[in-house]
């Protein structure tokens, strides 16, 4: 047989752009986190592991792991299980669901640092919205819960500018924002349940709802929610939008909203340590690529059924 | 007994009727066949039976309890569907265990990893039992497998695994064979009847096909436009059609029909042929008359009342041959059924001649309902002729 090179010229567009805008960032940002190297600098120093060193011993950095880790394993559970949520509630109805869909993807097309800024009037201590609604419930039954007797007593919380709120609200936040998303997901997820299966659950006797989503809807919706996960986690890792918003001077209340991207953008842009701002971004991209992968080796195997 | 009756179904679905009036009495450990073209409500009906589907009006009794806002769940039914929907995500053991779960255990027992700890004798049973269910369909070394592993006979036995498992009052079948190659489909079909003839249990069986309709019930019921034409025996609807439609619908390679006329004494003609018995009940003008390709043969030249004409197509179907034939200068064709002996030597563009066999030709009105014929002149025909 006769050799030729046709093979690499169907391969190697792909394979050279895959080289140029995907690896080769990589890998420089790779070399880039062993050296303290800074932009306009004629070169670099090689300093070693020294800049993972302080990622893993200085206590911004632990900050960081924190507030990051916070957000992320708040805002993915909830925000799938309002999806599925909201989006079983609107494949029940009959009537309006274009509406409610319509309305719940809102905040997904909104442009989030928009949406930050009504978000930070509604939370604003005086005259935002929120705490101007929680003071107005004072002197009735809520008072018998013991926060919130204390904030009409002493003043509702600062939601945005408390180091022990702060994290909280920009996660909720999040959520507002993210759920929309997951909910059109699982609405596609649901449309591919076969019909036929639930009517042979019925007559299997399975009378309740509950009965019915876990014999039927939950399991079919498994490849669904392996996608839905492993987009909710990247997502919520690249948080940025917010805090930037909420807190350009640096990470919020304690740097209580020290984001792993956030951490990116000081280093790396605003203050040009380079080599610090590449290794935080490998460290990053090693927890996205270990939770796509757990999530794979994990579940994958179990959703998919043919 | 009557185990299963509906009174008076209908069922529309928005301005579209989809059943008229549909009354039907099923017997206790009768194996029943809806059968009729697709979209004449067959399925419909079954599904308004199971529950799945609620009637317009009209009322659904089992066991002589009126059933109508009955969950399908409590109905006790069982129902093996067209795409099987077996549960992907289970093995065929726990498929088979579902039914059993969800009626048997208690909410406790239900629970993914306790479950089996909590209630462990009633798991025993379940399992004991869907291992002698799975014995019976031969399935038992398929148990630890799902349902993707399977091909597409294995998938339907264990189908029929799920709705055996527990007793219920009545199989629901809705196209289980359709889905399968041939051979298969003509394998199952003793086995489904045989099945029957074990459980003793009602089946209510719906398909399109007029075979399987023919070959494993005890009574059929075809159905068209949302009413049951007929109802009866296989061999009472092959044989004695009431209807043009009934007639046109049973029987493969399908009813050779011809136009004739009957005059004023009640003598059908067949083209210009009389025949041999007359009719009592009908007025004058035009009828159609049904011959069955085995009713014909060929036949010598000479023979008085036959057809003649040309061959246009040949089916060998290995035992039998189906000669097409054109008659009445191509404007009719006749489908005549010969051994294997005979249609060897006839060629494409031939000429044959075609008898029929006395006393089996129907007669059907104007307005497709059969003519009923007696013989008591028949001699006298062949004179008025």
């Amino acid at each position: 047989m006769q050799s030729t090179k046709a093979h690499w010229w169907f391969v190697g567009p792909a394979l050279f752009l895959m080289v140029v805008i995907l690896l080769m960032p990589i890998t420089i940002a790779g070399a880039l986190s062993f050296t303290n190297y800074s932009l306009g600098n004629p070169g670099a120093d090689f300093v070693g592991l020294d800049n993972y060193e302080k990622i893993f011993t200085r206590s911004t950095y632990e900050k960081m792991f924190g507030a990051t880790f916070r957000y992320v394993f708040v805002v993915v559970p909830l925000s799938v299980g309002l999806g599925l949520g909201a989006a079983l509630l609107i494949n029940s109805t009959r009537r309006f669901g274009d509406l409610y869909k319509t309305i719940y993807f809102l905040p997904v097309m909104a442009a989030l640092i928009a949406m930050a800024i009504v978000w930070e009037f509604a939370f604003h201590p005086t005259i935002g919205i929120v705490n101007s609604t929680l003071e107005r419930g004072c002197g009735s039954f809520l008072e018998t819960w013991h926060w919130y007797a204390k904030g009409c007593e002493r003043g509702f919380p600062l939601w945005l500018t408390d180091r022990d709120y702060a994290i909280w609200t920009v996660a909720f936040i999040g959520i507002w924002q993210g759920f929309g998303f997951n909910m059109v997901l699982y609405l596609a997820g649901l449309t591919s349940v076969p019909r036929e299966l639930y009517h042979a659950a019925e007559m299997d006797g399975a009378e309740t709802a509950w009965d019915r989503f876990r014999l039927v809807t939950w399991p079919m919706l498994g490849p669904t929610t392996v996608f839905v996960v492993t987009i909710s986690f990247i997502r919520s890792f690249q948080v940025f939008d917010t805090v930037e918003a909420f807190y350009p001077q640096g990470g919020g209340p304690s740097k209580s909203v020290y984001v792993m991207m956030f951490a990116i953008y000081e280093k790396a842009i605003q203050q040009n340590l380079m080599g610090i701002g590449a290794a935080i971004t490998v460290v990053f991209l090693a927890f996205v690529m270990f939770l796509t992968l757990a999530q794979r080796w994990l579940v994958e195997k179990r959703v998919h059924y043919t | 007994m009557t185990a299963i009756s509906l009174s008076g179904i209908e069922k529309s679905f928005g301005a579209t009727s989809v059943l008229n009036g549909i009354d039907l009495d099923i017997t206790d450990g009768e194996f029943l066949t809806l059968v009729g073209p697709s979209g004449c409500g067959k399925s419909t009906l079954l599904r308004i039976l199971a529950g799945l589907e609620a009637p317009t009006s009209g009322t659904v009794a089992i066991g002589g309890i009126a059933v109508n806002d009955m969950r399908p769940a409590r109905r006790n039914l069982a129902m093996v569907f067209q795409s099987y929907a077996l549960y992907p995500h289970l093995s065929v053991a726990q498929n088979m265990m579902t039914p059993l779960k969800l009626r048997d255990l208690p909410l406790a027992g239900r629970l993914p990893v306790l479950g089996p700890l909590i209630a462990r004798t009633r798991y025993r049973a379940i399992i004991e039992q869907v291992r002698d269910t799975a014995q019976i369909l031969k399935i038992d070394h398929l148990l630890d497998r799902k349902p993707g592993q399977l091909s597409g006979g294995q998938r339907q036995r264990a189908a029929l695994g799920r709705a055996m498992v527990r007793k219920p009052v009545a199989f629901l079948m809705d196209e289980p064979l359709s889905n399968l190659d041939a051979s298969l489909r003509i394998h199952m079909r003793s086995e489904l009847a045989e099945l029957h003839r074990a459980l003793k249990t009602t089946f209510i069986y719906v398909t399109h096909d007029q075979a399987e309709a023919l070959t494993m019930s005890d009574r059929m019921a075809v159905m068209m436009d949302g009413q049951i034409l007929q109802l009866g025996a296989p061999d009472e609807i092959y044989n004695d059609p009431r209807e043009l439609r009934v007639a046109e619908f049973v029987g493969a390679p399908k009813i050779n029909l011809l136009p004739g006329s009957v005059d004023k004494e009640g003598h059908a003609r067949c083209l210009d042929l009389p025949l041999s018995r007359v009719t009592t009940d009908a007025p004058a003008g035009p009828v159609r008359i049904g011959l069955r390709p085995e009713h014909l043969s060929l036949c010598d030249k000479d023979v008085s009342e036959s057809f003649s004409g040309q061959v246009v197509h040949k089916e060998n179907l290995g035992a039998d041959i189906y000669l097409h034939v054109a008659i009445m200068n191509a404007s009719q064709r006749l489908v005549v059924r010969v051994s294997p002996v005979e249609g060897r030597t006839v060629s494409f563009g031939q000429t044959v001649h075609v008898s029929r066999e006395r006393g089996q030709a129907m007669v059907f009105g104007n307005d497709g309902r059969r003519l009923d014929l007696s013989r008591s002149l028949a001699e006298d025909v062949a004179e008025v002729a």
